[in-house]
C-alpha cells in the first residue's frame, strides 16, 4: 500500500445549463442525488479517490456553469485537465446540439498538446424520463465522428452508468497523462538497456 | 514445511501472536475512530494474519488443492456441511464471477443496467485473475439482499492493489464483515483432522480454539464502507477544517468569527521590533495565540530552553504587587530572548473558568518577552549576607528599564546569569565575564562567599547592604556599532553616566559600575582606545556626525517608505471608501426599528436621508418593514416623495410592468408552440427511427420532404426540423390572416399580397399534410384552454377542406378576439405596436429593412390612423381596421421573408385566439394588450422569437430549481420569478437572461411579494450588478481591488497568495459578487446583507462588497493560513461553507474594515 503512487486527475464536466452536470458529479462523488441543486455559479469542485490500473488517483472533477456566456470564466479551471466530459439532455436535443460547440470551446481554451486525442467521454443524461428526444444512435454517430469518443447513457437520478462512465473517464485521463510520462521515461529506458548490455559485454569479451 | 516440534510450536506461536497483534489494532482503530473502514488497513493484515494461520498445515495434497487461494479452496470444500461457509464461499463465487469483466460498476445489482453503448477501449480485463480459483467461477446464484451491498462494496472497490490485496483474503474479508469468521474457524478447528496435519496450528487443541476466540471480537465490529475509500486520502471537509482550528484554538474563541483576525497595518508597515521587543500581548491577546505562547515556552523545534525557573516574581509597571511566574530564557538560531509570563496564565490555560478569562486578557499585558540583542546592562542586585535571591533589571539600548525580576532564595539569579552568559556565546558575552572576573572558581562564588573585593571598605551595615553588580551584555557580531557607542559612552559621557549609575544604585554598585565599564574597555578595545586618546575630540567628533547621519537617514528611509505605502493606499484604495467617516451607532441604537422609521417617516415622507442610512448600515433593518424600506434603499422610491406620489409610481410602475408582459407573453406563447412542434416532431422522429431501426425516415411524405434532404446531419436535423412546421403555421396564420382581409376589404394592395401568397403556399403542399402530424397544434397558456380545441379541430380541419371553407370557419372564430379589442385603451395599443416595433427594430435590422418600406408604401393611409386612435377611443370598426392593418403589414412581411433565399426563418404570427387567455391569465381588464397588436406577430423577427425562445427556455430551467429548499419557492410564486425575470429580458434582451439573475429576483420577491415593485426594484439593482456579469467589467475590477486591499490590510494572506500564484485570479470570489453573496448566506442574511450593501453605498463605501468579501476571507484567515490553501482549496472550502457564516460577524468585520482603511487614508 506504502507503494502507490498519488496523483491528480482533473476532470472538466461541461455541457449546457440544467443537463445535469451537478448532478452527475454528486452521485457520483457522494452517490447522492437532489432535485435541489440550484444553477452552478462560478465553479465548484469535487475530489473522488479512484483506483485505475493498480494506481490511485484522486480525480479533481469540475463543476461549471452551464450557459455559454460564462466560458470566459472557465479558462482558468480549463488549463491543466485530463479529461473532458460533455454532457447533453436526452431530452433536449438543443443541448446535444451544442455538444460540438463545447468541444471546440473545450479545446480552445484548454489548448491541450494533442487536440487530435485529448480524451473526451460523452454522457446523454436523464435517460431515466420518459420524453427522449436524441436517440442513441445519432449520439453514437457524433461520437464516432470525433475520434470515437466514448459514449455513456447516464441517469443522475437513478445512477444509472454513472460509475461505469467515471470510471473510462478516470482512465482515459490516466492514459493521457501517462503518454506524458511515457515520454519522460524514454531516457531512462534507454539508459536501463545500455546497463543491461553492459554486463553482457565482459561475457562476450571472453572470446 | 519440515519443521521440528519445538520449530513448529514457536511458529504457531508468532502466528498467533501476529494475529493476537491485529486484532489489538483493529478494536483500537474501532474504539478511535468509533468505525472501521470496510478497506482499513488494519483489516487487510488481519485478514493477512489469519490466512497465514489458517494455511500452516493445510494438507493441500489431501484435499487436491491448488497452491494458490488455497484457504478459498477449502472454504469451498467445507461449505457442502458448514452453512456459515457456504454463504461465504457464494458470495466469493459472486463477486469473482462478474470480477473478470465488469468490476467497476457498483450499480450492478440494485437495477438492470442498460448496455454500454460504446465500450470504452479496454475495460480491465488485465484486473485480479489471481483470484480466480480452483472451484471455478460458473454459479451466479442470486444472492440475498444483505450480501449485494458487500459484493457491490468489493465491485467498487475494483482492481488496482487494494483490489488484488482484498480479492486475496476476499473470504476472509468478507467473512468478517458478514461476521461469520469466527464459526467457520471454529469448524475448521472442529474438523482439523479432515484437513490440517497433526502439528498445525488450526489441529492444535489450544491455538486452534485460541484462533477462534481472538477472531470474536474482530466479527462483532460493523464495518462501513460508507464514506467509500475517499477518507483516507482526500482533504477534509470545510465543516472539519473549521471544527479544527475551534479546537486548536481552545475554547475561548467559541466561534471563528469572534476574534477579527489580525488586520495589523502597523506590522506591514514596520516589521522589526514592535512585537518582540515590548511584551505586550495586548494585540495577540486570542486563545490559539495563548496556547501557542505557553507551547513556545518548552523547549521545541524552533528554539532551546536555557533556562526555567517558576515562581520569580516580577513586579509589571502599573501593578501594586510582584507577581509569581515562569521565568525562561531561549536560544534561537540568531537570539536569545527572555520571557516571562505571569503564574496566571500558564496555569489557566486549562483549567480556568469564564470568569477568570476576563482577567486573563489583562494578564498578557504583563508577560515579558524580552530580545537580549536589545539590552544593554544587566543590573543585579542582591542583599547581601543571606541567601535571599535576588534582583536583575535589564536596560535596554533605549535606556529603558525593564520591569525588576525577583528571583527566588537558592542561588537562581546567578544561575539565570550563568545560563545568559552561555547563551550569549560565541557571538556574545557579559561583560565583565561572570566567573574568570572573580579568578576563584566557576560558579557564583561571589555572593555567597563574599570574597569579592570589588566592595568598598567603608561599607558597613554589611547584612544590610544589598550587593549590586552591573553587567554589560557585549555582542561580538555588532562590534563596529558598538565601538561607536562605547567611545561615546566612555570619553564623551563617561563622567555624567557613571554618575547616574552611582546615583540610581548604592555606593557598593557605584563602585561596581566603575569598574565593570572598565573592564568593558579593556579586552575589546584598548587597543582601539589608545590610539584615540590622542585625537580625542577629532574622533568623537567625526564619530558623533556618523551617527548623527546615520540616524537621520534611518529615519528619513522609514518616513519615505511610509510615505510610498500611504500613497499607494491612496491611489489604490481612496477610491474604494468615502473620506467622510460617518460615526457610528451608540450602544442603545439598533438600527432602523420600527419607532426610528416611524420617526424619519413623518406624514409618509422620508426626508432625512443620511440618517436613514446610517441607521440601516450599522444596524439593518428590521425584518417586517424591509417591504417598505427596500424600495427607498434600492432607488425607487425618492426621498421626500409623499404617500400619493408613491402611489402614483406604482400604478405607473405596475401598468408598465403589465404591458410590458402582455409583449412578452404573446411571444412566449409562439415560442411554447414552436417548441411543442419541436418536441412532437422530434418524438414522433425518435420512434419512428426507433421502428426502423434507427433510420430516420418517416412514414409520412411531408416528413420525408422536410427532412430527406437532413437525413444525414447528426445536428442541423433538429432545428431544421421544426422550422418546415413552423413554415406551415405560418401558412395556417396567414390564412387566417387573409380571410380577415378580405372581410374588411383593404383595397387592392392587399388583394395582390394575398395573390402573391397563395401563390407561395401553392409551391408548399406540403403544409397541410403535415399539420396533422402534430399532438398539440397550437400552444396555449394555461387558464383558458377552450380556444385551443377548437383550433385543434380547426387545424385539421383546415387539412382538408378548401379555401372556402376555411373563410368561414374564421369568420365564427374571428369576432371574439376583435371585440376584445374594442374593450381596450387605444393608447396600450400604441404602446404595445410601437414597442413591437422597435424591438423588432433594434433585434434585426433586415427585417427592417424589409419592413420600413411596406410601412410606407402600403400602409401609409392607415398610418395616420394610428395617431388618431391614439387620442381619441376608436370605433369598433376602427379599431378592427387598424388591426387588420397591423396584421396585413405582418403578412406583407411574411410574404416578402418567404420570398428570401432564407426560406427557413419564416415570419411567425401569434394566432388571435391566444390573446384572450393571456388576458384573462394578467386579470388585467385596464391592461389594453387585447389588443390585436400585441399578437401582432407580425412584428416579431424570426431572430427575436429565436433569441428570447432561448432565453424563455433559460429562465424557465433555472427557475424551477431556484431556492425550492425555501418555503417561499417551494411549491408556489415561482410563477411570478418567471415573470418578473422575463420582463426584465424583455426589455434587456441585448443582454439577455443570464445565469445569476434568478437569485438576484428571488430574495426582492420574496421581500415584496409583488411583481412590479419586484421588477422595479431589480431594474434598480441590475444597474450596478449588471457589470459583474460576464458582459461587464466589473468582475475583474473586483478581483484587482480584493488583490489590493489584502495587500495592504493582510499582508500576511497576500503573501500566501501571491506564493501560490494561480490564487490571485480570486475566482473563489465570483460568486460573491455576482450575486452580492446571496448564495453564500441564508436568506435572512441575505436581507440584511443586502440592506447593507445598499446603505453602504451612500454611507461609507460603493464597494462594500469587497470589506464584505474580505471580512468573509479574514474571518477564516487562520484556517486558510494554517492549511495554505491554494486556490483550488480554497473555492472548495468557501463553496463548501456556503450558507454556514455567521453574517453578523462578518457585516460587522466587514464595516471595522472600511473604518480602517479610512483611517489609514484620512491620517495621510
Amino acid at each position: 500500500m506504502a507503494t502507490r503512487k498519488k496523483s491528480l486527475l482533473k476532470v472538466i464536466i461541461l455541457g449546457d445549463s440544467s443537463v445535469g452536470k451537478t448532478s452527475l458529479m454528486n452521485q457520483y462523488v457522494n452517490k447522492r442525488f437532489s432535485n435541489q441543486y440550484k444553477a452552478t455559479i462560478g465553479a465548484d469542485f469535487c475530489t473522488k479517490e479512484v483506483v485505475v490500473n493498480d494506481r490511485v488517483v484522486t480525480m479533481q472533477i469540475w463543476d461549471t456553469a452551464g450557459q455559454e456566456r460564462f466560458q470566459s470564466l472557465g479558462v482558468a479551471f480549463y488549463r491543466g485537465a485530463d479529461c473532458c466530459v460533455l454532457v447533453y439532455d436526452v431530452t433536449a436535443p438543443n443541448s446535444f446540439k451544442n455538444l460540438d460547440s463545447w468541444r471546440d470551446e473545450f479545446l480552445i481554451q484548454a489548448s491541450p498538446r494533442d487536440p487530435e486525442h485529448f480524451p473526451f467521454v460523452v454522457l446523454g443524461n436523464k435517460v431515466d424520463l420518459d420524453n427522449r428526444q436524441v436517440s442513441t444512435r445519432r449520439a453514437q454517430q457524433w461520437c464516432q465522428s470525433k475520434n470515437d469518443i466514448p459514449y455513456y447513457e447516464t441517469s443522475a437520478k437513478e445512477g444509472i452508468n454513472v460509475e461505469m462512465a467515471f470510471q473510462t473517464i478516470a482512465k482515459n485521463a490516466l492514459e493521457q497523462e501517462a503518454e506524458a510520462e511515457v515520454i519522460n521515461d524514454f531516457p531512462d529506458q534507454i539508459i536501463l538497456n545500455s546497463q543491461n548490455n553492459r554486463p553482457g559485454n565482459p561475457d562476450n569479451c571472453q572470446c | 514445511m519440515v519443521q521440528t516440534n519445538a520449530d513448529g510450536c514457536e511458529y504457531k506461536e508468532r502466528l498467533i501472536a501476529s494475529v493476537k497483534k491485529e486484532v489489538k489494532q483493529l478494536m483500537e482503530e474501532a474504539v478511535t475512530k468509533k468505525y472501521v473502514h470496510e478497506e482499513s488497513s488494519s483489516v487487510t493484515s488481519l485478514c493477512g494474519a489469519v490466512e497465514a494461520c489458517l494455511s500452516q498445515g493445510l494438507r493441500r495434497r489431501a484435499l487436491g488443492l491448488f497452491k494458490t487461494s488455497s484457504t478459498t479452496a477449502l472454504l469451498h470444500k467445507i461449505a457442502k456441511s458448514c452453512p456459515e461457509a457456504e454463504h461465504i464461499s457464494k458470495l466469493v463465487q459472486e463477486i469473482e464471477a462478474m470480477d473478470p469483466n465488469k468490476r467497476s460498476s457498483s450499480s450492478s445489482d440494485s437495477f438492470q443496467r442498460p448496455p454500454m453503448l460504446k465500450k470504452s477501449s479496454s475495460n480491465s480485463m488485465q484486473s485480479a485473475s489471481s483470484s480466480s480459483n480452483a472451484l471455478g467461477m460458473a454459479s451466479t446464484s442470486s444472492a440475498a439482499s444483505g450480501s449485494v451491498s458487500v459484493s457491490v462494496s468489493l465491485a467498487s472497490a475494483s482492481s488496482s492493489s487494494i483490489a488484488l490485496a482484498s480479492m486475496k483474503y476476499l473470504w476472509i474479508r468478507l467473512a468478517l464483515y458478514e461476521k461469520r469468521l469466527t464459526k467457520i474457524i471454529e469448524y475448521l478447528v472442529g474438523n482439523a483432522s479432515s484437513f490440517y496435519d497433526r502439528d498445525s496450528l488450526v489441529a492444535d487443541s489450544d491455538y486452534g480454539s485460541i484462533l477462534s476466540s481472538l477472531l470474536v471480537g474482530p466479527c462483532a465490529l460493523d464495518f462501513t464502507r460508507a464514506k467509500t475509500a475517499d477518507h483516507y486520502w482526500t482533504d477534509p471537509h470545510a465543516d472539519e477544517l473549521v471544527q479544527r482550528h475551534r479546537i486548536s484554538s481552545g475554547r475561548r474563541s467559541s466561534s471563528t468569527c469572534s476574534r477579527p483576525a489580525i488586520i495589523n497595518f502597523k506590522r506591514s508597515l514596520n516589521t522589526s521590533s514592535d512585537e518582540a521587543s515590548t511584551g505586550s500581548f495586548k494585540s495577540m491577546a486570542s486563545a490559539s495565540v495563548a496556547k501557542d505562547y505557553v507551547e513556545s515556552l518548552h523547549q521545541n523545534a524552533k528554539a532551546t530552553l536555557l533556562y526555567g525557573k517558576n515562581n520569580v516574581h516580577v513586579l509589571p509597571k502599573d501593578v501594586a504587587e510582584p507577581m509569581a511566574g515562569y521565568l525562561s530564557l531561549h536560544q534561537h538560531i540568531q537570539t536569545l530572548t527572555i520571557k516571562w509570563t505571569p503564574n496566571q496564565l500558564m496555569n489557566g490555560y486549562n483549567e480556568a473558568d469564564e470568569g477568570e478569562d476576563i482577567d486573563k486578557e489583562a494578564f498578557w499585558a504583563y508577560a515579558l518577552n524580552i530580545n537580549v540583542d536589545e539590552i544593554v546592562y544587566v543590573h543585579c542586585h542582591q542583599s547581601r549576607g543571606e541567601d535571599s535571591g535576588g534582583t536583575v533589571i535589564l536596560v535596554g539600548q533605549d535606556g529603558v528599564q525593564r520591569p525588576p525580576i525577583h528571583f527566588p532564595e537558592g542561588g537562581h539569579m546567578q544561575q539565570f546569569l550563568s545560563c545568559l552568559e552561555t547563551g550569549l556565546l560565541p557571538h556574545g558575552q557579559l561583560d565583565p565575564p561572570l566567573w574568570s572576573q572573580r579568578g576563584i572558581g566557576k560558579m557564583f562564588l561571589w555572593p555567597k562567599s563574599m570574597r569579592r573585593r570589588i566592595l568598598p571598605s567603608v561599607m558597613e551595615s554589611v547584612d544590610e547592604m544589598p550587593i549590586d553588580y552591573v553587567f554589560r551584555i557585549v555582542s561580538k557580531s555588532r562590534h563596529e556599532e558598538f565601538a561607536a557607542t562605547h567611545s561615546i559612552l566612555d570619553f564623551v559621557r563617561s563622567t555624567p553616566r557613571r554618575a547616574q549609575l552611582s546615583s540610581c544604585s548604592t555606593t557598593g554598585s557605584s563602585d561596581c559600575s566603575n569598574k565593570s565599564l572598565s573592564i568593558d574597555q579593556y579586552p575589546l578595545e584598548s587597543p582601539l582606545l589608545l590610539q584615540q586618546q590622542h585625537a580625542q575630540n577629532t574622533s568623537i567628533e567625526m564619530v558623533c556626525s556618523t551617527m548623527r547621519r546615520q540616524i537621520i537617514s534611518r529615519a528619513f528611509y522609514g518616513w519615505l517608505a511610509y510615505c510610498r505605502h500611504l500613497s499607494t493606499v491612496r491611489t489604490h484604495l481612496s477610491g474604494l471608501v468615502h473620506g467622510r467617516i460617518t460615526p457610528e451607532m451608540k450602544a442603545d441604537e439598533e438600527g432602523l426599528t420600527r419607532e426610528r422609521w416611524q420617526l424619519l417617516n413623518v406624514d409618509g415622507v422620508l426626508e432625512n436621508a443620511t440618517e436613514f442610512y446610517r441607521l440601516v448600515y450599522f444596524g439593518g433593518v428590521q425584518p417586517e418593514l424591509r417591504q417598505e424600506v427596500w424600495p427607498y434603499l434600492l432607488g425607487h422610491y425618492a426621498f421626500g416623495s409623499s404617500l400619493e406620489e408613491r402611489k402614483k409610481q406604482d400604478e405607473t410602475c405596475k401598468h408598465y410592468y403589465e404591458t410590458t408582459m402582455s409583449e412578452w407573453l404573446a411571444v412566449d406563447a409562439i415560442v411554447q408552440q414552436r417548441e411543442k412542434e419541436k418536441t412532437a416532431r422530434a418524438v414522433a422522429k425518435l420512434s419512428s427511427s426507433g421502428s426502423n431501426s434507427g433510420n430516420e425516415r418517416t412514414v409520412r411524405a411531408a416528413d420525408l420532404d422536410a427532412g430527406g434532404e437532413l437525413e444525414n446531419e447528426v445536428f442541423e436535423d433538429i432545428s431544421d426540423i421544426s422550422d418546415p412546421g413552423d413554415l406551415e403555421f405560418d401558412d395556417e396564420q396567414r390564412h387566417q390572416q387573409q380571410q380577415q382581409q378580405q372581410q374588411q376589404q383593404q383595397g387592392q394592395v392587399q388583394q395582390q399580397k394575398q395573390k402573391q401568397q397563395h401563390q407561395h403556399q401553392e409551391e408548399k403542399p406540403v403544409s397541410g399534410m403535415h399539420l396533422c402530424v402534430k399532438p398539440i397544434p397550437r400552444a396555449m397558456k394555461t387558464s383558458t384552454d377552450s380556444g385551443h380545441v377548437d383550433e385543434g379541430e380547426n387545424f385539421n380541419e383546415l387539412d382538408e377542406e378548401q379555401e372556402q371553407e376555411q373563410q368561414e370557419k374564421i369568420n365564427a372564430e374571428a369576432p371574439p378576439p376583435i371585440a376584445s379589442c374594442s374593450a381596450s385603451t387605444a393608447s396600450s395599443y400604441e404602446t404595445v405596436g410601437v414597442g413591437g416595433a422597435g424591438h423588432q427594430a433594434a433585434s434585426d435590422s433586415r427585417s427592417r429593412s424589409v419592413l420600413s418600406p411596406e410601412y410606407l408604401s402600403a400602409e401609409d393611409l392607415q398610418l395616420p390612423e394610428d395617431d388618431d386612435d391614439e387620442a381619441v377611443k376608436p370605433p369598433q370598426q376602427q379599431q378592427q381596421q387598424q388591426a387588420a392593418v397591423i396584421i396585413t403589414n405582418a403578412s406583407v412581411d411574411i410574404a416578402n421573408w418567404e420570398r428570401s433565399p432564407k426560406s427557413g426563418n419564416s415570419q411567425q404570427m401569434s394566432p388571435v385566439q391566444e390573446q384572450t387567455p393571456v388576458l384573462d391569465a394578467l386579470q388585467q381588464p385596464k391592461s389594453a394588450c387585447a389588443s390585436p397588436a400585441s399578437s401582432n406577430g407580425g412584428v416579431y423577427s424570426s431572430e427575436l422569437l429565436e433569441q428570447f425562445g432561448l432565453n424563455l427556455h433559460r429562465i424557465e430551467k433555472d427557475v424551477q430549481r431556484c431556492d425550492r429548499n425555501y418555503w417561499y419557492f417551494a411549491n408556489e410564486n415561482l410563477d411570478k420569478l418567471r415573470n418578473v425575470i422575463s420582463t426584465y429580458v424583455w426589455e434587456h434582451l441585448d443582454v439577455g437572461y443570464m445565469q445569476g439573475m434568478c437569485d438576484l429576483v428571488a430574495p426582492l420577491l420574496v421581500i415584496f411579494d409583488d411583481e412590479s415593485l419586484s421588477y422595479s426594484c431589480f431594474c434598480k439593482l441590475m444597474e450596478r450588478m449588471i457589470e459583474n456579469f460576464p458582459s461587464g467589467g466589473a468582475m475583474d475590477m473586483h478581483f484587482a481591488n480584493m488583490r489590493s486591499l489584502i495587500q495592504i490590510l493582510d499582508s500576511e494572506m497576500y503573501d500566501l497568495m501571491d506564493s501560490n500564484g494561480d490564487y490571485t485570479h480570486f475566482y473563489f470570489c465570483y460568486r460573491w459578487f455576482l450575486l452580492d453573496f446571496k448564495r453564500e448566506l441564508v436568506y435572512d442574511d441575505v436581507f440584511a446583507t443586502w440592506e447593507v450593501i445598499w446603505a453602504a453605498k451612500h454611507i461609507a463605501s460603493g464597494h462594500f462588497v469587497l470589506f464584505l468579501a474580505l471580512a468573509l476571507l479574514e474571518t477564516y484567515r487562520d484556517i486558510i493560513l494554517s492549511n495554505s490553501m491554494d486556490f483550488t482549496d480554497v473555492i472548495k472550502f468557501f463553496n463548501e461553507m456556503a450558507e454556514r457564516h455567521n453574517a453578523q460577524a462578518v457585516l460587522q468585520l466587514a464595516r471595522s474594515l472600511v473604518l480602517q482603511l479610512q483611517m489609514i487614508i484620512e491620517n495621510k
